[in-house]
């Protein structure tokens, strides 16, 4: 190497040495200027360069002398050279880095053990390095020294190596992987604390690696419960009982893009469960000591903590024998099943099915297991206060499903005898308050009893409940005492909406004891002007009824509306003059007179099955009446949907007369077209003419040619769909 | 008489005879390799499984599946992205959409701008679980409720997703989860089918269903889903014809057992016993499903509970009110499909009627079962069979969009049958699109199901054509974390 250079390297290695004892010194003192702070920062990349230099120069010295004792001369020479530059080098980047790294540490957020260790180590290996290298040409410099310095120069490297590492990873970062594997059982919920289990875990992983007795960004440190309390440099972190106003809360809800935004945006983030969890614990006080389940049950903190624990698994014991198998299998019916809870449990499930089938045998039958019955459900079979008797012998019951029996509570007493019973049911049966209030005292297991669409009244649950602190009352939906809702609208019985000579209008709803009032004026029924349904209403002409349900305690239907067609004269027979388009065949001919009308969504196959389609061709039927008739109008019930191309006819035109041959026209109407984009609507349009007797009839309707310009489909043909014919 | 049980071995159904010969030389190479299993085994078949009796103690003993047919928006019900609201308009980041594969409708769409919720969310009970405004019903009972925001699929069009949420495969021919379940527990009322579905439909976009997805696939064809419809014979066929009374019915069934009786003494073949067992059920049936199909005796209480409109056969409410009391007389699956929830286009219309169907009374169906003290033991399950997209399908106007199917991630909900109440599980991220926390797999989901049912996911096999079978195919872990 250069004399020159070595010269110079040597000279900046010793004003190194000045300027760091300097700053070593004075380091309560000196300011690092806002210019070299970024000089600073350099400090994580350049500290790679002495580390693995400083090695490779430590494991060379730790040899050298037996190279110089073994090897030839040019090799000898060139080791000691390179190593002398090595040396050098390794030892001058030490010091930048130290120099840096010291301007590092006076930055925000770097104190504590750590880094202590760390800065003395750096500056240790800078020293050491430097001391090799001044003495390493000395006459009492042997290979014992020279080992010896190089052991400790590396022992410094990968202490302050480790020690930087915990700076920048936090602690433990290393094996962390490895403990992870061997996590302490989690706890359960009886014993889980609202700090220490709920919010200490969500610091440490969401906060802690900056917020250590360490690092100490903001001056806050997390990990231990005074300091968290302490809160950082820009004060507390909450204000008890108010998360509004508390720092902590503040910062986590910036927007991810603020600078001040906790964590800091790259870092993991807070799940918003867990940023309610906060908001809770500090609206709660922040309390550090409560544990989980001495919050209230209904407390949301509670709710979602309890979440996050799980129960000890536990798995229910008995301390009975099985059952002999063969009796169990004995014991099945039909109408019956005795089955174990599980492969290889002694416990036995017993449901009762079938009304109709029910004796009250069919419980004492049961006896050869009454050790065993943990679970025995009778819901709806006619069980008698008396026969409670006989369920009472089954000791380890712990479920009884009674709900929609015929008990009245008397017999209930005889249940007190089962120690082990948690749950009872008694819905929809008339047990009495009188009974309950007198009897539950002595159900000392009982944790649950559901009361729900029993005689009793919300305050005489509230009573019992006050008295049964134990107990969980389940009382159910109270339709009475909740919000009224809307009706549904009434539906027509009558089986058809077309009728021949007149009709008694039926109309039905499914609810009991509702009142439909309808109206057939077209006008929109109310619930006071309009006429009450009942039955009475008959029909001789083509009618709209528009129908609205009412009963008290709920709002009214919307409107049902029902077209009422009459068809009173049939022909004896029809055919096509053209084809139906290829879509919309329907029944063919017939189609038109079998009664059955179709609804929406016609190009759907399976409600197409009642519109016959014309698009490229009129529609021209002809009917034949054997025996004359007198007609003066032909209704067509049709679909108009414009969305889809689907219009009504352009043109009716009706003809009639006596024969085949001869007709005339009797009518013609122009059904008017819809102008603008409307909903889809089903309707009939007819013509009128003056009354003639006919024999045959001939319809004609034409689809419309060219779809006007205001639509999209503008030019094209239409499409032309029909489901019933009326002729009156 | 040696001519006899030659021609009886002959006569063998092939398959029986191959099965019964596998079985013997299959225990006797078992034996030889001293099996310790093969000698403590009490009375369990070669696989350790005893079908018709939970494997351990179950938290549910019948499971009700609101399944939403045609793939509910989760951006609209349950997953809630005011993220993206703010980036209304704007194309999907790259990074965000990945690889994902698209289906053939939105492939060749040039723009895939994302689409925020038309409606709003807030939050909900002790829980503080988001719902949205088109839900007001589920929102009141959330504390009861398990919501999954991190199940996906395998698969993106709606045939193959049902049938492997249904049934483990996508393609068909696998026994359906019901069907599965009966195998595996039993009856538990023996008037009723194990499993029956009920369907409806709504107003929105429809997608079929089959019956292949209640199939028992090779399973005993007992264990077949059993459709009620509407109407006046829920169950189709089990009518007696007008004049025949019921000691001619059931004198014409053992005449007719008898028969059966003979042939399965001639050829041995268990469908022969199946179909015996199915006639029985039928002639049970017969007077037990009128007693369950019955609405007219429920109160008033109830009728406001579900709405009214649980009165009208072969809506989504009635069949909610049916599927109670089906589970109440002990059905130990009840399978509802509520079909028109594709909302590819004209999303904002559409979702808002399909929710309206469905809220009060699966709402309701909660509250029942709750307050009859049953909720603990029946589990219910209400969600489709994908998610749906973040970005719109088609246009993106000011008051309209659509949305396609996403596999990626969806939204269902749990309750009772020993799920924890009240807790949101899983995460997606910001854009709705993919799954950051906990993912649950369709077969994860069916492993749990089993789980609550006292089923060892790994030990419910049926052994068909060489193969061990199971809902779960060769995957899926039990979800612990949402069991209580």
């Amino acid at each position: 190497m250069n004399k020159r250079l070595i010269g110079l390297a040597e000279q900046a290695l010793f004003a190194a040495t000045i300027f760091i004892l300097f700053l070593l010194l004075f380091n309560d003192r000196f300011v690092v200027p806002l210019w070299l702070q970024p000089l600073g920062r350099m400090h994580p990349l350049l500290l790679h360069f002495p580390i693995v230099i400083l090695l490779l120069a430590m494991i060379m010295e730790a040899f050298r002398f037996r190279i110089a004792k073994t090897a030839n001369p040019a090799v000898s020479e060139f080791y000691r050279d390179f190593l002398s530059g090595l040396l050098l080098i390794g030892a001058l980047s030490a010091g930048v880095t130290v120099i840096m790294g010291l301007f590092l540490s006076k930055e925000d957020g770097y104190s504590g053990q750590a880094l202590l260790w760390h800065k003395w180590t750096g500056v240790g290996i800078f020293f050491l390095a430097s001391l090799v290298y001044w003495i390493r040409n000395k006459r009492w410099y042997n290979a014992r020294i020279a080992q010896v310095g190089a052991l400790t120069t590396v022992i410094f490297l990968i202490g302050a190596g480790h020690y930087g590492a915990t700076l920048t990873h936090g602690d433990n970062f290393l094996f962390e992987p490895l403990s992870s594997q061997f996590k302490p059982e989690p706890v359960s919920l009886d014993k889980a604390l609202v700090y220490a289990n709920v919010i200490q875990p969500i610091f440490e992983q969401k906060c802690i690696s900056c917020h250590n007795p360490d690092k100490l960004k903001g001056q806050l440190n997390l990990a231990s419960v005074e300091a968290m309390l302490k809160g950082g440099k820009t004060g507390k972190l909450f204000v008890a009982g108010k998360p509004d106003v508390s720092l902590l809360l503040q910062r986590i809800h910036l927007p991810l893009d603020e600078k001040k935004h906790m964590p800091p945006s790259g870092k993991t983030q807070l799940t918003p469960q867990e940023m309610t969890l906060l908001a809770l614990w500090v609206k709660e006080n922040a309390d550090v000591k409560k544990r989980v389940i001495d919050l209230p049950a209904n407390d949301s903190l509670r709710f979602i903590a309890t979440g996050l624990f799980k129960p000890s698994e536990q798995v229910e014991e008995f301390d009975f024998d099985a059952a002999d198998e063969e009796t169990v299998k004995s014991l099945n019916n039909d109408y019956r099943t005795v089955a174990p809870l599980a492969k290889e449990s002694p416990a036995l499930a017993v449901n009762l099915y079938n009304k109709a089938a029910f004796t009250a045998e069919k419980i004492t039958e049961l006896s050869p297991v009454k050790q065993q019955i943990v679970y025995l459900n009778l819901n709806k079979m006619p069980v008698k206060d008396a026969d409670l008797k006989r369920v009472s012998e089954f000791d380890n019951l712990q479920k009884l499903d009674l709900n929609f029996t015929d008990i009245t509570g008397a017999g209930l007493g005889d249940l007190t005898s089962l120690k082990q019973l948690q749950m009872l049911s008694l819905a929809g049966t008339s047990v009495t308050f009188e009974a309950l209030q007198k009897q539950l005292g002595a159900f000392k297991q009982l944790k649950t009893l559901a009361v729900w669409n029993t005689g009793l009244t919300t305050a005489q649950i509230a009573q019992l409940q006050k008295s049964n602190k134990g107990i969980q009352f389940i009382a159910g939906f109270d339709g009475a005492s909740s919000e009224p809702i809307k009706l549904n609208p009434p539906q027509v019985k009558n089986s058809s909406t077309i009728f021949g000579q007149s009709l008694v209008l039926q109309l039905k709803h499914p609810i009991k004891g509702v009142q439909i009032r309808y109206t057939t004026d077209g006008t929109e029924p109310d619930s006071i002007h309009s006429s009450v349904f009942n039955g009475q209403t008959v029909l001789t002409q083509p009618t709209l009824v528009k129908a609205k349900a009412y009963k008290t305690g709920w709002f009214g239907s919307n409107v049902a509306t029902f077209d009422f067609y009459k068809s009173s004269l049939k022909p004896d027979s029809v055919n096509l003059l053209m084809p139906l388009n290829p879509v919309h065949q329907a029944d063919g001919a017939h189609t038109f007179f079998d009664g059955r009308l179709g609804t929406f969504n016609a190009n759907s196959p399976a409600w197409a099955n009642n519109w016959a389609g014309f698009r490229k061709n009129d529609m021209a039927l002809v009917s034949e009446f054997k025996k004359p008739i007198t007609v003066s109008s032909v209704a067509l019930r049709v679909m108009v949907e414009e969305e889809t191309s689907i219009f009504p006819p352009s043109v009716v035109e009706v003809w009639g007369g006596s024969s085949r041959d001869q007709m005339k026209l009797l009518g013609t109407l122009k059904p008017e077209q819809p102008t603008k984009k409307i909903p889809p609507i089903l309707k009939a349009v007819e013509c009128r003419f003056k009354p003639q007797t006919v024999s045959f009839l001939k319809i004609i309707a034409k689809p419309v040619k060219q779809i006007p310009d205001w639509h999209p489909n503008k030019g094209n043909n239409a499409l032309l769909l029909v489901d019933e014919v009326f002729i009156n | 008489m040696e001519k006899e049980i030659l021609e009886h071995g002959l006569n063998f159904n092939r398959r029986r005879f191959l099965s019964r010969l596998s079985l013997g030389l299959g225990s006797a190479a078992l034996g030889s390799l001293l099996i310790p299993d093969l000698f403590s085994g009490n009375g369990m078949d070669e696989d350790g499984l005893t079908p018709g009796i939970p494997h351990f103690a179950p938290k549910a003993k019948r499971v009700i599946y609101l399944f939403q047919n045609g793939a509910p928006s989760q951006q609209e019900l349950f997953d809630y992205k005011p993220k993206l609201r703010e980036m209304m308009g704007q194309e999907i980041p790259p990074s965000v959409r990945g690889t994902q594969r698209l289906t053939g409708m939105t492939a060749n769409q040039k723009q895939f701008p994302l689409v925020g919720s038309f409606v709003d969310f807030k939050q909900y009970g002790q829980s503080r679980a988001w719902v949205s405004d088109l839900f007001p019903y589920t929102a009141k009972i959330v504390d009861d409720l398990c919501i999954v925001k991190s199940m996906f699929t395998e698969a993106i069009n709606h045939d193959p997703a049902l049938t492997f949420l249904q049934t483990g495969s996508q393609q068909g021919n696998r026994p359906s989860m019901g069907s599965w379940l009966s195998y595996g527990l039993g009856n538990e009322n023996k008037n009723l089918p194990n499993f029956t579905v009920l369907l409806s439909r709504g107003i929105g976009n429809g997608q079929g269903v089959y019956s292949k997805l209640w199939s028992n696939g090779f399973l005993d064809s007992i264990h077949q889903g059993v459709q009620f419809s509407k109407g006046e014979d829920p169950v189709l066929y089990l009518r007696d014809p007008d004049g025949m009374n019921r000691q001619d019915r059931r004198d014409m069934l053992d005449n007719l057992a008898q028969l059966n009786d003979l042939s399965y003494q001639e050829f041995g073949d268990p469908e022969i016993t199946a179909k015996v067992k199915q006639y029985e059920m039928a002639y049970r049936m017969q007077t037990a499903v009128p007693e369950v199909m019955d609405l007219s005796k429920e109160p008033d209480d109830i009728i406001k509970l579900y709405g009214p409109d649980c009165l009208v056969p072969g809506t989504f409410a009635a069949n909610c009110l049916l599927a109670r009391k089906l589970s109440e007389n002990g059905v130990r699956f009840v399978q509802l499909y509520h079909q028109g929830w594709d909302q590819h286009g004209n999303l904002p219309f559409e979702i808002a009627k399909q929710a309206k169907d469905v809220d009060q009374a699966s709402a309701a169906l909660v509250t029942d079962l709750k307050q009859r003290g049953l909720l603990d033991e029946t589990l219910v399950i209400w969600g489709g069979e994908f998610g749906r997209t973040s970005y719109t399908q088609g246009k993106l106007t000011k008051d309209n969009y659509g949305r396609d199917h996403h596999p990626r991630c969806f939204t269902i909900w749990m309750a009772g049958g020993g799920i924890k109440p009240g807790i949101v599980y899983g995460e997606t991220d910001e854009m709705g699109y993919n799954i950051v926390k906990d993912p649950v797999h369709v077969h994860d989901f069916q492993a749990t199901v089993l789980n609550q049912m006292g089923l060892n996911h790994e030990k419910l096999i049926f052994k068909h054509l060489g193969r061990r079978y199971r809902l779960t195919d060769v995957s899926g872990k039990v979800v612990h974390d949402i069991i209580a």
